[in-house]
């Protein structure tokens, strides 16, 4: 009886989330030349990083990074990036300063559910697009080739999954504190400012000021996108290090996910009459 | 009969920020923020027995949508409580969500750019409704809501009434037990407005659901609901019967006339209140209860073309309702 109920359970949040990633990708396709240049626009920023970080190291490497170990990271960068993207504070901003909220507190699956599957709805395909220009980049290019280890790259992908996990849910609890405030982007805008830094965006985190990078420690900035830059490309070498970062992923995500729901369940009791 | 809906001296109380304008008021807002307290629903309590349907009435910002948003789950009271199908719309987490619907005539759920049939495929998912349930009540609303074609059509290009029966279709795939309508004929033209007249009624008769809704149409509320609720400045100020409430407010009825001879105007007032003098008609208005005698009155003595004998327009009646509240 419990497990008839429970198969049941999972056929219908199966169903659910068919259904919602299917609506998103289908939206998504209507919007296909508005995605193109996003997904352009995304790549930019790493493909000037590398631009700049490949005529400083014509003279020799940097620290160890040569013109080829920047093209990987950056690589590494542009792939990361666009798998853990998060704009999800704009979308929840919206629905609740437009009432579009309303409708969704009335069904009977939370909002973020919603959100989740809008952002594997997206980010699986234009993650793909990056990394098949990856793929056919290294075919020609034998200095953008990550070593070749199942095993790395199988860590890799659970360090992305935490990593966009953390982010979506960074950008989520941020988004729902427009339950109390007008300017809840701005505040993922602030973040996105310190991420250019702190996460590795614009040089990898070794090359940056020891100052920073001691700062960086405490955030969870390099666990989102440097860390697994750092195993998708190879320079993750030792057990230690491997620890480390996972151990600080998991405490992050489970900090953001104690805070999205704190926030959640206040917002919920705050939530005004907004939009009729 | 149980009821649907129970609500128990629910308030809501808001706290809204003052300030002065100009630049100088938002300063000094942002250095020491006021707040003056808002009491959008007062003590309101009433019940309706499953199968019902009653109409919120009351001016804009009466607090009709805000009772109706606690009584949907999505704000919660300042005090007092409410049962919604046999649940706490607080407390009653998703097995709640799958009993009510909510329709905001303003507002809608459909996937702006994708036609209605992907909301509604959205909708069979969410709230688990098996694939025949969903394929014979899909059938049924299209049916009754005249939908044919339009469910192919991306939304964006549907008008306002074609959007808004697709809207009713998309929330009532689940067939709730209590249908909760915020204005849903707002904006639409008549014949839109009365497909959707026609249909709740017909839909509630089949399946028995409660409705409440709040409409400032009079037509939504004469054709749809026998029982209103008037709330003005978050009070409760009626509940009964229209019928009722038309004889109290107005104990009048208005007789209409064609005359075929002239006749003046002080001649008339011989028989009730001229209201309107206009020859060749003319409107009287006469105590309820004389209405009858005065009308054979006037067939007898005067040469009367047509005669009609009518109670007052109900948005008068609503309108001193309202009026009521602003002086009590």
């Amino acid at each position: 009886m419990a497990s008839a109920s429970a198969a049941r359970a999972v056929t219908i949040w199966r169903e659910q989330y068919t259904e919602l990633m299917r609506a998103a990708f289908l939206v998504d396709l209507q919007y296909r030349a508005s995605i193109a240049i996003w997904l352009l626009w995304g790549i930019t920023e790493p493909v000037i990083s590398l631009g700049i970080w490949w005529s400083i190291a014509a003279g020799g490497a940097v620290d160890g990074y040569t013109q080829g170990a920047f093209a990987r990271y950056f690589f590494g960068v542009a792939l990361v990036n666009q798998a853990t993207l998060s704009w999800d504070a704009w979308n929840i901003d919206r629905w609740i300063r437009e009432g579009e909220m309303n409708y969704r507190l009335t069904r009977p699956i939370a909002p973020i559910h919603e959100a989740i599957a809008d952002n594997i709805a997206y980010k699986a395909p234009t993650t793909t697009i990056i990394l098949v220009v990856w793929i056919a980049a290294a075919a020609f290019w034998p200095a953008v080739r990550v070593p070749f280890e199942p095993e790395r790259w199988m860590l890799a992908v659970v360090a992305i999954v935490l990593a966009a996990a953390i982010r979506f849910l960074n950008g989520y609890a941020t988004g729902l504190l427009a339950f109390w405030t007008t300017r809840a982007t701005a505040l993922v805008e602030l973040q996105f400012g310190l991420s250019l830094f702190l996460s590795g965006r614009i040089a990898p985190l070794s090359l940056l000021p020891p100052g920073v990078v001691s700062v960086a420690q405490y955030f969870w900035f390099p666990y989102v996108l440097s860390f697994p830059v750092e195993v998708l490309t190879g320079s993750v070498m030792s057990t230690a290090q491997y620890a480390r970062g996972f151990a600080a992923q998991i405490v992050w995500l489970a900090i953001w996910m104690a805070l999205y729901l704190l926030v959640w369940k206040r917002g919920r009791r705050r939530y005004g009459a907004v939009g009729g | 009969m149980p009821n649907a809906i129970v609500a128990a001296g629910l308030s809501k109380t808001y706290d809204v920020k003052v300030r002065d304008p100009g630049i100088g008021g938002a300063l000094a807002a942002l250095v020491r923020p006021h707040y003056r307290q808002v009491r959008a629903v007062r003590d309101v309590s009433f019940s309706i027995e499953r199968g019902d349907a009653v109409a919120f009435l009351g001016p804009n910002g009466a607090g009709k949508t805000t009772t109706l948003k606690m009584l949907t789950g999505l704000l919660f009271p300042s005090s007092g409580g409410a049962e919604v199908a046999g649940c706490d719309p607080w407390t009653g987490g998703n097995a709640f969500r799958q009993r009510i619907a909510f329709v905001l005539g303003n507002k809608q759920q459909l996937l702006w750019d994708l036609p209605p049939e992907e909301t509604f495929r959205l909708n069979r998912a969410i709230y688990g409704v098996s694939a025949s349930d969903f394929a014979s009540r899909r059938a049924e609303l299209v049916d009754l809501l005249l939908l044919g074609d339009l469910i192919d059509k991306p939304t964006r290009q549907l008008s306002l009434g074609e959007r808004m029966k697709c809207e009713l279709a998309a929330a009532l795939l689940h067939q709730p037990e209590v249908l909760f309508l915020d204005e849903p004929t707002l904006g639409l033209d008549l014949e839109a407005q009365q497909t959707i007249r026609d249909f709740l009624g017909t839909y509630r008769e089949r399946h028995g659901a409660t409705i409440l809704l709040t409409s400032h149409y009079m037509a939504d509320v004469t054709a749809l609901a026998s029982r209103v609720l008037i709330i003005n400045r978050g009070l409760l100020l009626y509940d009964g019967e229209l019928a009722a409430l038309v004889a109290r407010i107005a104990p009048i009825k208005r007789i209409e006339l064609v005359l075929s001879e002239s006749v003046s105007r002080a001649r008339l007032a011989e028989y009730g209140t001229v209201a309107h003098y206009a020859p060749p008609s003319a409107t009287l208005e006469v105590p309820r209860e004389n209405a009858t005698a005065a009308s054979a009155r006037l067939l007898a003595e005067l040469a009367v073309a047509d005669l009609s004998i009518q109670d007052p327009p109900i948005e008068e009646v609503i309108r001193i309702a309202f009026g009521e509240g602003e002086n009590g």
